[in-house]
This record gives structure tokens, C-alpha cells and sequence, in this order.
């Protein structure tokens, strides 16, 4: 299938709930994701009761010891359904990476379809104890025997191995990605939800920050939260009855790497010939093309993937994505400039995957910004993961 | 240290873990295509086989370093750190690729394309991994080595 989606701006977000992120939450998950979706149903000048349909992906993202368990350190489309005692007459979990876009693509089908009428999506993510990638393992077994043996584990070496080969391509510079990572930070400042609420980073803090992973410091990673997001979607048509203004899906896509790879080895050409193909998509699906986007929110849970993002959505051209953030051409306050992390990303809020990105574009296309409202935000993009194996939405203020 | 995590070989990696202990280096082959591709799996990636019937042909283990990244943190019991893990695309066929520790230490002077040849590191009784040295790199050759194209038979 070619052209525009079917359900391109017929579908829209109508009320959002969003915790605190902390490190620690006093309550369970489960807790703060019953709290946080009653809050957004109510947002949505809706009931309980009637929600029809759940969606979410609840991937717990730790290469430690962790253990997954429903409710605790991940919660389920079914486990928050239950918990609120609805019934639904829709309900599915999204596998696999870009959780959000593949969590709202779910959204988005089911309303469409008719599968259900008011659909709560919901991601809920868990700090666990103790270090949240360390693992005591002795023995390496399944896929992870090809690579653990060598010390090549989790994602930190992942991202390493491709930002390094960016940076030996194009010349990249650590004064660039201190732009990159001071940028979020001081958006995520301006959030009073945000883990670093009032507590910028300078540009001298990231580049005293040592490595961990050369040419990964601490600090190009978002720190793990406890915290959840909600947003309740509904059609075009019932938005209309709805107290909020609707903020329109236009378009959506996702990608997935089709080359045969180790696990966790993400090189630089397959993230960025995939991901261009998922750029491609989405501007087809959703009409529109990236001049047109006055709200680009890329991904940022590790700083590389600002630059790739970018060059894979075209914002700007192929190895150029460093020398625009160098020269403050990603500052949010600059007239002119792209905004990519206006919302703070993950790495300004933590790690709430694309749950930034997403509600930096509702809350800036309905108009419930505050003080923090953009003047004439019209089309938005919320990117989550990789270019490559994850995806991104299309936002839009008004149905074109 | 302790001891660092070892393999547990199964039915599709028996060959590979048994080939490394004596310091060869054996991968996968589809007997439908005679494409090389690590890791196995069900289907073969080159020609769609949902019976590639691998073999485990030895491959000499050199290539190029494509990326790196020195560890300074490991979060695996067992490892020294610093180290250094190269992403090296092997010679014997274009775009294999295997992750693996570079032996010469974290102030080896490393660059894209600069040759590797295969090393192996005893961890336990029975037990080697594969991992790579810096070769000297070939000469004449003004700009980037050409990347090596398909070449199945370059098997030893």
C-alpha cells in the first residue's frame, strides 16, 4: 500500500494524564499507572466506564537481572484494565522497539476500525533497585552466547559502536553533543514533572562528564525513572463533544532492520538506511513533508540518536546534524531554529522512552502549553528509538 | 576478578564453540546458497532457506575494524577494564561482520579500516572466544581499503 493512510487525521488525542518522574516511587508502578490513566480519562471529560479499549507496550528496557513482573516493573494493556475494572471490548500490548509509535499505531487502528470508541494508551516504565544494566551472569546461553563472551552487552556499547562511527565519518565533535545534551536539559528544567526540573546542565558540566563507553559519557543517557504517561484517543467526530481540542494523528510509521545482525550491533548504515525508509513512509502516510514541520521532536534516550534522527527525517542533510547543534541551530529559543528537543526528551525529563516527544507535541498543538506554549506549533513528529528499529507519529493541530 | 560469563553451546552453536576451543574460527554456512551468516539462525538470511542445513566451514578471521568503543565500565563479572571492542567486517564474505575485544590494549591507535587479523582468548578449561590484534596494514593502498566483495571460497 502506497499513499496516505486511510485514517490520516481521523483519529485524535483528547486528554493526557502524566506522573512525576522520580527515581524511586514510594508506590507500585501499577499504582501510579491506575492513578495517572484516571487522570487522563478524566482530562478527557470522560468516565471509566467508558473506555473501551487498551493498548500500550510495556517492554521493561533493562539488560540487568531484572525480574518483569505485571503490575510491578511493567504493566500490561490487560493488567491496567483489569485494575480499573473495565471490561474492554479491545485489548493489546505492542512488541518489540519504538514502543510509543507502535503503542499508538494500536490506538489509532482500533478507534479507526471501530474496534473501540475511547482508547486509553498508556507507558509505564520502572526503575529497578540496584544498577539497572548489570548483570552477574556466569554462563551465556541463546543469542546472547554470540557476543556476552566477548564483552560486548547492552546498550551502551550498542550506541557506542554506531556514534563512534558517526563521529570518525563526519568529524563530530563532543562540543557539539554538549550543545545536544545542554539543549534538553534546559527544556526539561522548564518542566515541573521533568526528574531535572529547575536543574539545567552546562555545556562544561558534559564535557567534564568521563566515559563510559568512549564516545559515551553518562551523560548522553537518559537516568532511569519510576514514572507513566497517558493519553486517551478517540475519532475526530466524538473529539467534537469532548471539553479538550483534539490533537489529530496524521501519519504513522515504523521500521524494522531487515539485515541479519549480532544482537545489539546496530551499525551506522543499517540505522540510517532504514530509518531513512521510515522517514519516507511516514511523509507519505501522513501528507505532509518535513518543510512542513514546525514541531520535530526527535529521540534523544541516547544523545547520538538526535543526530540520526534528524538526517533520517531530512531536517537537514547527511552528516550535518552535529555542525546545525554546534551553531545553535537546535535551540529551542532561537528564532529560526529547530526545536527537535523543545519537550526536554528523555534525556531532559528521564527515561520515559518517547512519552516526551509525544506529549511535547499534544500539549504544543492543543494550546496547553503555559508558559511554555510555542507560537503557531501547527504540525508535530514524535520520534522513539532508533531510525531504524523503532518509528514515528505525525501530529497535527488541525485535520488537513 | 571472577570469571568471565562462558558460552553454553546448543544444537546451532556446538560447531562454533568446538572449532574456537582449538582456535579456529568456524561459521555458519547455508548449504542451499554457501552464504556465511553469524549468527545462525532458522531461516538463512541470504536466501530465504527455512532449511539452510548449516555447515561450519573455518574462515581465516581477518577484516577491517569498521567501529570501536574502549569499555570502561563493565557491566559483566569477569572483565578487566579498560578494554577496547572492535566491530570488524571479516574478510571472507562483504558485510559479515563479528563484535569482538581488540587484544592490543586501549592506547592502540585505531582508525576505520585498518586491518585485524583473528586472536583467540582462553577463558576457562575448553573454553576460547574469539577476539582480534591489529595486522600491518597493506601496502600499496593510497585512501580507504576497497571493501572486500562476496567471497565464499575464500574459506581456508
Amino acid at each position: 500500500m502506497t499513499g496516505r493512510m486511510d485514517a490520516s487525521n481521523r483519529v485524535a488525542i483528547v486528554g493526557y494524564g502524566q506522573s512525576q518522574l522520580v527515581r524511586h516511587a514510594e508506590v507500585p508502578l501499577g499504582t501510579m499507572t491506575v492513578e495517572t490513566a484516571r487522570r487522563a480519562i478524566d482530562d478527557a471529560g470522560l468516565k471509566v466506564t467508558d473506555v473501551d479499549g487498551f493498548v500500550t507496550a510495556s517492554l521493561f528496557p533493562t539488560a540487568g537481572a531484572h525480574t518483569a513482573e505485571d503490575g510491578v516493573s511493567l504493566v500490561s494493556a490487560n493488567w491496567l484494565a483489569k485494575a480499573l475494572a473495565v471490561n474492554p471490548r479491545y485489548a493489546a500490548g505492542f512488541q518489540g522497539y519504538g514502543q510509543l509509535p507502535g503503542a499508538v499505531s494500536l490506538a489509532v487502528n482500533a478507534v479507526a476500525s471501530g474496534a473501540a470508541n475511547y482508547v486509553l494508551m498508556h507507558r509505564a516504565l520502572h526503575n529497578p533497585r540496584g544498577s539497572y544494566h548489570s548483570n552477574p551472569m556466569r554462563e551465556a546461553r541463546g543469542s546472547q552466547q554470540w557476543t556476552v563472551p566477548q564483552g560486548f552487552f547492552g546498550p551502551l556499547a550498542m550506541i557506542a559502536l554506531a556514534y563512534n562511527e558517526y563521529v570518525q565519518q563526519y568529524g563530530a565533535s563532543r562540543e557539539a553533543m554538549a550543545a545536544v545534551v545542554a539543549e534538553a536539559r534546559k527544556n526539561g528544567a522548564r518542566i515541573p514533572w521533568s526528574y531535572w526540573s529547575a536543574n539545567p546542565l552546562s555545556r562544561d558540566q558534559y564535557l567534564d562528564a568521563p566515559m563510559i563507553d568512549d564516545p559515551i559519557c553518562r551523560l548522553d543517557c537518559d537516568i532511569p525513572v519510576d514514572g507513566v504517561a497517558a493519553f486517551v484517543f478517540t475519532s475526530a467526530e466524538r473529539a467534537r463533544d469532548l471539553p479538550r481540542r483534539p490533537v489529530y494523528v496524521a501519519g504513522y510509521a515504523t521500521g524494522a532492520p531487515v539485515r541479519h545482525r549480532l544482537p545489539l550491533h546496530w551499525p551506522l548504515d543499517d540505522i540510517m538506511e532504514i530509518g531513512t525508509e521510515t522517514a519516507r513512509r511516514l511523509w507519505e502516510r501522513s501528507g505532509v513533508g518535513p518543510e512542513e514541520v514546525d514541531l520535530p521532536q526527535v529521540y534523544d534516550g541516547f544523545s547520538p540518536f538526535v543526530y540520526f534522527w534528524m538526517e533520517a527525517l531530512g531536517l537537514c542533510g547527511l552528516g550535518e546534524a552535529h555542525e546545525r547543534a554546534r551553531d545553535g541551530g537546535i535551540d529551542s529559543d532561537v528564532k529560526g531554529a529547530m526545536p527537535v528537543l523543545s519537550g526536554g526528551g528523555a534525556l531532559g525529563n528521564g527515561r520515559m522512552h518517547g512519552v516526551p516527544q509525544m506529549l511535547e507535541c499534544y500539549l504544543q498543538l492543543a494550546g496547553r502549553a503555559g508558559a511554555r506554549q510555542r507560537a503557531n506549533a501547527s504540525i508535530g513528529i514524535a520520534c522513539h528509538s532508533s531510525p531504524h528499529f523503532g518509528g514515528a507519529v505525525t501530529y497535527s493541530a488541525e485535520q488537513f | 576478578m571472577g570469571m568471565r560469563p562462558v558460552p553454553v553451546p546448543d544444537e546451532t552453536s556446538g560447531p562454533f564453540w568446538n572449532a574456537a576451543a582449538a582456535h579456529v574460527l568456524s561459521l555458519a554456512r547455508c548449504a542451499r546458497c554457501g552464504q556465511f551468516s553469524h549468527p545462525p539462525d532458522t531461516v538463512c538470511p541470504h536466501c530465504g532457506s527455512t532449511d539452510p542445513c548449516f555447515d561450519f566451514a573455518p574462515v581465516d578471521g581477518s577484516g577491517e575494524i569498521r567501529s570501536w568503543t574502549v569499555v570502561r565500565q563493565s557491566f559483566l563479572p569477569g572483565f578487566d577494564v579498560p578494554f577496547v571492542l572492535v566491530d570488524v567486517e571479516l574478510s571472507a564474505q562483504r558485510d559479515l561482520r563479528l563484535v569482538g575485544r581488540l587484544l592490543d590494549g586501549p592506547d592502540a591507535a585505531l582508525s576505520v579500516g585498518a586491518p585485524v587479523r583473528l586472536a583467540f582468548e582462553d577463558i576457562a578449561s575448553d573454553v576460547a572466544v574469539p577476539a582480534f590484534e591489529l595486522a600491518e596494514r597493506r601496502r600499496p593502498g593510497p585512501g580507504p581499503t576497497p571493501r572486500p566483495g562476496t567471497r565464499p571460497g575464500a574459506a581456508s
